[in-house]
């Protein structure tokens, strides 16, 4: 019995040490970057589409921490990250702006839209102006917020200055904390509002069985913008500038445009449009 | 309800069918967690054993920490270690974060406690008498240690155990520390967390079950050893 | 060469309460010692202290070999061994509990085995080598402390109240060991008992303890 114990043990310990050798020389290998970016953009499944071909070609691995917009940008100045792709325009720069970040660009973008129960409760529909719906909504319904700092709730926030009403803490507004699809059934469940990008909601709202409909779309005000910016290398010298240079040029290359262009979501949409010039 | 059935018979069919990615999101759980519970044995276990075995002026006072320490919120220790191995952070050179290894480390520090107070206790727990016997039979302090820690084994075995299911049911930590990187520190955990997020319930049940099924695995052969372990004394 | 024991002017106190007042005897000759009295009479506590258990807090414990008194250390404690009244077994086989002496003096193969066996047979547990010792009689117990010491052949054996946990059926057998042991004339055995018709019965030299005194010694076997 104990010789046995002993054995398990000797063996338990040479497997795992095993394990530890071998995931801590696949940490070193050379040619990885970090990209930080949002779960929204994540969960739309660009990346998994995009990112084999760019590995293809240059043989650099992107691996991917999905955040919230705030924390994406955090990463990159805490230099946890090497390049940042996210959509939050005007952070983005002030972060350039405060030298954190160099060498941004534009890459595509997609559109917000208000989303609400398919009763409409509030009668947004046929409204044409964003802020006029989210002062209608305040009056009369519920908003769900994201509440994260992600690009979406930065979009949200926005909006709400315009209207000139400070939604937090009132009656009608619940942070939820949580991701966009999540929210979106959070909404759903509550029978109220909220702001989503297209790309989620092309490709979820099927699978979500949500009754709910897009009840405004087309303001300009509602752009949703994804920049691409790699971390400052005199703030960090050990980040990978070249390789993100690289995945950058890439992406705003021809062919990376090509790339964004053509991805569909699950649903066959094409929720993305490039735009780098 | 119903879309818990389907989930369920869902799941099934994706662990009958298991693919590539999903096995090695399994297996990256399994090595991580398992890194994470040998550096924590290897560590804890000679903590719990001189604290269980020698007298210190602190002794107690460093069992209550312990203790303590065995509730450790796994997103406070991830938030530590992220800080840690930040590239602005002291151990930033290193340049772990994000990887498996730094997984490994936070939940060594989950686990440590866990194995380290219950091995505490059970070593504490062996009866005197044997300590003595081991010295009547010529045994020198450190083989009476030894004795006294093998008596205990059963119960160390338990506090090992107990750890695995805490690192392996984490999510905080990993996710801080790791990032969740497709096919590089994605987890099953860490999955579920992002499929459910993404609305993919059968994947994240499927997952879940796979978990549960670990755990249970574990369990039922942990109480197969300590059946045959625990005898009663007929004394 | 054989090993004597001399003790002289043993003093032993718990918590300011003498327990031994100036015991002295002289462990001289082969064969079986006991040691009786009333409980709390202070035997135990001289047989731990005899052997190396426990610390005097004043007096002195000699071991003498070949007209050289022995230092006290490991090498020496490896030559004697105690039987507590309550045998502690570790959590495995009856077999590798007969076998831990060995195993931690590094004896192992063919001869541990040989050695195992035959003590194992010694004390009537042959058939129960390979059954976990926590799951023994009280009686099968003590035999298998007995034969867990004599597997390291102690020069001299310490038992403690070896009988008086166990039923009549085992006593019998255990004093048939004792007796076995006291023909053979290999190793000299001090034990402690409570029973005086047992003391009587098994000893060659016989010591009686009251109060923490060794009262008057030896008494001859034939005026108890």
């Amino acid at each position: 019995m104990i010789r046995r114990f002993t054995l398990l043990a000797a063996l338990a310990a040479i497997v795992l040490s095993g394990v530890v050798v071998s995931t801590g020389l696949s940490a070193s290998a050379a040619s990885e970057i970090i990209c930080s970016s949002t779960t929204s953009t994540e969960n739309s499944g660009l990346f998994g589409y995009i990112l084999p071909i760019f590995e293809n070609k240059t043989r650099i691995k992107v691996k991917v921490v999905a955040r919230g917009t705030g924390a994406a940008i955090e990463m990159g100045k805490r230099g946890d990250a090497d390049v940042a792709f996210v959509h939050a325009k005007e952070q983005e720069l002030k972060a350039v702006e405060e030298g954190y970040f160099v060498n941004r660009h534009d890459v595509m973008y997609n559109a917000f839209v208000i989303i609400g129960p398919s009763e409409d409760p509030a009668r947004i529909t046929g409204m044409k102006s964003a802020v006029e719906a989210f002062k209608k909504i305040a009056a009369s319904s519920i908003f769900i917020s994201r509440g994260d700092k992600s690009g979406t709730n930065t979009k949200e926030l926005a909006i709400w200055e315009k209207v000139g009403i400070v939604p937090k803490g009132q009656k009608w507004y619940l942070e939820v904390g949580q991701g966009m699809e999540k929210t979106q059934r959070i909404a759903d469940e509550k029978r109220a509002y909220t702001l989503t990008d297209m790309g989620t909601w092309l490709m979820t709202k099927d699978k979500d069985k949500l009754a709910m409909m897009i009840v405004l779309e087309g303001d300009p005000a509602l752009f949703n913008q994804y920049g691409v910016m790699a971390v400052n290398p005199s703030k960090y010298p050990q980040v990978k500038y070249k390789e993100a240079t690289e995945f950058i040029d890439w992406l705003i290359s021809k062919e990376g445009q090509q790339a964004i262009a053509s991805f569909k979501d699950s649903n066959g949409n094409l929720p993305f449009i490039p735009n780098a010039k | 309800m119903s879309s818990i059935l389907e989930g369920f018979s869902q799941a099934l069919t994706l662990i009958l069918h298991l693919d590539a990615e999903l096995l090695g999101i399994i297996l990256l759980s399994i090595k991580v967690s398992g890194g994470a519970l040998l550096i924590a044995t290897l560590t804890g276990l000679p903590l719990g054993a001189l604290l269980g075995l020698k007298k210190f002026p602190l002794g107690g006072f460093f069992v209550t920490i312990l203790n303590t320490f065995m509730g450790l919120p796994p997103v406070v220790v991830g938030l530590f270690i992220y800080l840690l191995l930040s590239r602005s952070g002291p151990l930033g050179f290193m340049s772990l974060l994000y990887t498996p290894v730094a997984m490994i480390v936070a939940q060594s520090v989950l686990a440590f406690p866990i194995v380290a107070a219950i091995s505490h206790s059970a070593i504490a727990g062996v009866d005197p008498i044997l300590r003595q016997t081991a010295v009547t039979l010529g045994a020198t302090p450190v083989q009476v240690s030894l004795a006294v820690i093998r008596e205990a084994r059963y119960g160390i075995m338990s506090g090992v155990m107990a750890a695995f299911g805490r690192v392996m049911a984490e999510v905080g930590a990993i996710l801080i520390v790791g990032g969740n990187i497709a096919g590089y520190t994605r987890v099953m955990t860490t999955t579920i967390a992002l499929e459910t997020d993404k609305g993919n319930f059968e994947l994240a049940l499927a997952l879940g079950i796979i978990l549960l099924s670990i755990s249970l695995m574990i369990n039922t052969a942990l109480y197969m050893i300590q059946r045959r372990g625990m005898v009663r004394t007929n004394r | 060469m054989s090993l004597h024991l001399t003790t002289s002017n043993i003093f032993k106190s718990y918590n300011g309460e003498s327990v031994l007042k100036n015991c002295s005897f002289s462990f001289d000759q082969g064969g079986v010692y006991v040691l009786t009295g009333p409980n709390g009479s202070g035997k135990s506590t001289f047989l731990r202290i005899c052997s190396l258990i426990e610390c005097q807090d004043s007096g002195q414990i000699h071991y003498v070999s070949g007209g050289q008194v022995l230092d006290n250390d490991l090498a020496l404690k490896r030559r004697i061994t105690l039987v507590l009244p309550k045998v502690g077994l570790f959590n495995m086989s009856v077999f590798r509990n007969a076998a831990y002496g060995l195993t931690i003096r590094g004896i192992k193969g063919p001869v541990a085995i040989r050695r195992i066996d035959k003590v194992l047979d010694f004390v009537g547990l042959s058939h129960k080598k390979v059954q976990n010792a926590r799951t023994v009689s009280s009686g099968e117990a003590q035999r298998l402390g007995i034969a867990r010491a004599l597997v390291i052949e102690p020069e001299i054996l310490f038992l403690d109240e070896p009988t008086a946990s166990v039923d009549q059926k085992n006593t019998g057998i255990i004093e048939g060991i004792i007796n076995t042991m006291k023909q053979d004339g290999k190793v000299t055995v001090i034990m402690t008992t409570h029973d005086r018709d047992q003391a009587a019965r098994l000893a060659d030299h016989l010591l009686v303890m009251k109060d923490g005194e060794i009262l008057s010694a030896p008494f001859e076997k034939e005026k108890i």
